[in-house]
């Protein structure tokens, strides 16, 4: 399965990802001018924040999210493997949000829906990482770390 | 290989699909003595609040049996098993020969002693019956007696179909296995403010009415109503394991190894009818709750199909959800003194912190989390960060101000993982770990 790969060696912390996540997949303009004046402001499912870093989903193999969510509106495509929300059953419980090792799900207040990233699933390539101008987010396939050691 | 599965809910549904992905062809036979299948038990307050229909209470699709080639026996109740000669008599009249088993029968709501409670308007809200009963509940009426998360959700439901509710908790505060006073406090101003009349420390003493329920007896006075909602618990539905006999734990629950094997070969036990080990609590304890339910049913499923998995043991934890406005959750113990077991050398640490509309509390035993609280906008979304510490029971004590912090992400404990590498290996964690940061 391909995952996001961040390095953090070339990520300058210019916050480009989150601008254009929140854009391209939460704005209803879906171009920069008209979504900073959007209300509520959309929000992004990738954060920078302290050490220079973008952090989204990572996927997770096991993931606590999926066994959290009571209603199957967490789901895993079988396809990619990649986990998404299912928006139109969210009943806003939280309980994924109460277990994302990661704290990347955002519990909307405004729309009572979990936001996290999907990576793009329905756009073919994570915006993310296009717009990335130092190319420190890459798509890469998964390795499985513990065949290697 | 032939499978049979008891109990239709989040942990059986669960073990289907952990067989699945090993095994796709033999047979499983599954039980559930429930009508409606694959609803999700934790809907039932949406579908009394009238705010989900009947068919969005589903958590999986409605051909999830067939997809998974489980041959589904819904409406059927199994009424005995005989390990001696591996099957399971059913009420359909037929018995199911089995090579392994498991007994995901879930709880059944606690109804308690009291005088009268038998009168017609008093229903308890686990089963999808109950839910219906309550539904059509007639009057404008109510009691609710119990202020667990449940009861709690029960209040509101009614509330917001426009009946009059009152709340009502014998012990000091609402919630009380869910949040500290403090929390508590929160929660309890705003369901008032939302119209609900909430009594602690008063207990129903009778339900008088001449067939039909018309009013409590408390421990002071009387309250009228046309309803009652009793929640004040579940007990695991042991009595087929009971017969079987199988062990049973301290706490009521069916004690199973690490590999969710009960005392007996080739059954297996998962969810609300378990007793497990408490990560927080540090001692055997029944966490009924949904995620976990999910775990054991995946370890279950598992090791039945031939694979050698270990459960790390359990985690309570409740999200109230949008129920009351805010988010507010808690996870682990809410008081050092549930911390069973603690000796002189336990040092116990409570780290605060409280604005108006927030609250946030992490409570530590001898340097790793054991519990926290999290109320408000702002304060749950990396409380995930929290939990997966508090599961893996790291010591944290030289990371403390970065989480209590209100801008706490995971770079910030990064290196504490890396720190405890060995209990990281998922490679979702290798992946940031490999970053240098
Ligand atoms: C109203 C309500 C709200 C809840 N809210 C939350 C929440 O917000 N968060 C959370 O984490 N948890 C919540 N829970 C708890 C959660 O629903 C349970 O933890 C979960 O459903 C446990 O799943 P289970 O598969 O172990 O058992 P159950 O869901 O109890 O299912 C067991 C099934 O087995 C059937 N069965 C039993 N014996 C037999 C037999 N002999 N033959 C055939 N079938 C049998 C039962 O009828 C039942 O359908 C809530 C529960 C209720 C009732
Ligand atoms: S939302 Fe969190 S728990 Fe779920 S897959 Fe993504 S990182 Fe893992
Ligand atoms: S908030 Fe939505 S996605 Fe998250 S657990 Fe609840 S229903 Fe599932």
């Amino acid at each position: 399965m391909q995952v996001i790969k961040v390095d953090p060696k070339k990520c300058t912390g210019c916050h480009q990802c989150e601008l254009w996540c929140a854009t391209e997949i939460a704005s209803v303009a879906k171009e920069l001018a008209g979504a900073i004046n959007e209300e509520p402001q959309p929000v992004p499912r990738v954060y920078v924040e302290g050490k220079k870093l973008a952090l989204q989903c990572r996927h997770c193999v096991e993931a606590p999210c999926l066994d959290a969510c009571p209603n199957g509106t967490m789901r895993r495509d079988a396809e990619t493997g990649l986990v998404y929300v299912h928006e139109p059953t969210c009943i806003a419980c939280w309980m994924c949000v109460m277990v994302c090792p990661f704290g990347i799900i955002n519990p909307s207040p405004t729309y009572k829906v979990a936001i996290k990233c999907d990576l793009c699933r329905n756009m073919g390539y994570p915006i993310c990482a296009e717009v990335c101008p130092t190319q420190a987010i890459t798509v890469e396939p998964r390795q499985d770390y513990r065949k290697v050691f | 290989m032939r499978y049979v599965l008891i109990g239709g809910s989040a942990a059986a549904v669960s073990a289907v699909e952990a067989i699945r992905s090993v095994d796709k062809l033999s047979p499983i036979d599954l039980f559930s003595d429930e009508k409606t299948p694959l609803f999700s038990r934790v809907l039932l307050p949406y579908y009394v609040a009238e705010e989900l229909s009947k068919p969005l209470l589903n958590f999986r699709s409605a051909d999830f049996f067939e997809e998974n080639k489980v041959t589904a026996h819904i409406g059927v109740r199994v009424r005995e098993i005989d390990p001696q000669s591996k099957t399971a008599a059913a009420d359909d009249g037929n018995t199911y020969a089995y090579d392994k088993l498991l007994l995901a029968t879930g709880g059944n709501a606690i109804i308690p002693k009291i005088p009268g409670v038998d009168k017609e308007g008093i229903s308890p809200l686990k089963t999808m019956q109950d839910a219906e009963n309550i539904y059509n509940f007639k009057g404008d009426r109510a009691v609710v007696i119990g202020a667990g998360s449940i009861g709690v959700e029960s209040c509101i439901s009614l509330m917001r179909r426009g009946v009059r509710v009152t709340l009502l908790e014998q012990l000091g505060h609402v919630l009380p296995t869910v949040f500290d006073d403090e929390a508590a406090g929160i929660i309890r101003n705003l369901i008032e403010q939302m119209g609900i009349e909430v009594i602690t420390g008063e207990r129903a003493i009778e339900f008088t009415g001449n067939g039909r329920v018309q009013s409590v007896v408390t421990s002071t006075g009387e309250i009228e109503c046309d309803n009652v909602i009793l929640s004040v618990g579940v007990r695991p539905a042991v009595e087929l394991a009971e017969k079987a006999g199988i062990e049973i734990g301290m706490m009521g629950g069916i004690t199973t190894d690490g590999g969710m094997m009960t005392s007996c070969q080739d059954i297996y036990a998962a969810g609300d009818v378990c007793e497990t080990f408490d990560i927080a609590r540090n001692q055997i304890f029944i966490n009924a709750i949904w995620p976990m339910a999910v775990e054991q049913g995946r370890i279950a499923g598992s090791n039945m199909a031939g694979q050698d998995k270990q459960y790390g043991g359990s985690v309570r934890m409740n999200s109230i959800g949008n129920f009351i406005g805010i988010p507010a959750m808690s996870m682990g113990v809410t008081r050092t003194d549930e911390c069973s077991y603690a000796d002189e050398e336990c040092h116990f640490q409570e780290i605060k912190k409280r604005t108006q509309n927030t609250y946030k509390k992490i409570i530590l035993k001898n340097g790793c989390i054991v519990g926290a609280i999290f109320i408000g906008v702002g304060q749950t979304q990396r409380s995930g960060i929290i939990s997966i510490l508090l599961r893996r029971q790291i010591d944290v004590s030289d990371y403390i101000q970065a989480l209590m912090s209100n801008n706490l992400n995971f770079m910030d404990i990064l290196p504490l993982l890396r720190r405890y590498g060995d209990k990281f290996t998922e490679p979702e964690y290798k992946e940031l770990m490999d970053t240098g940061l």
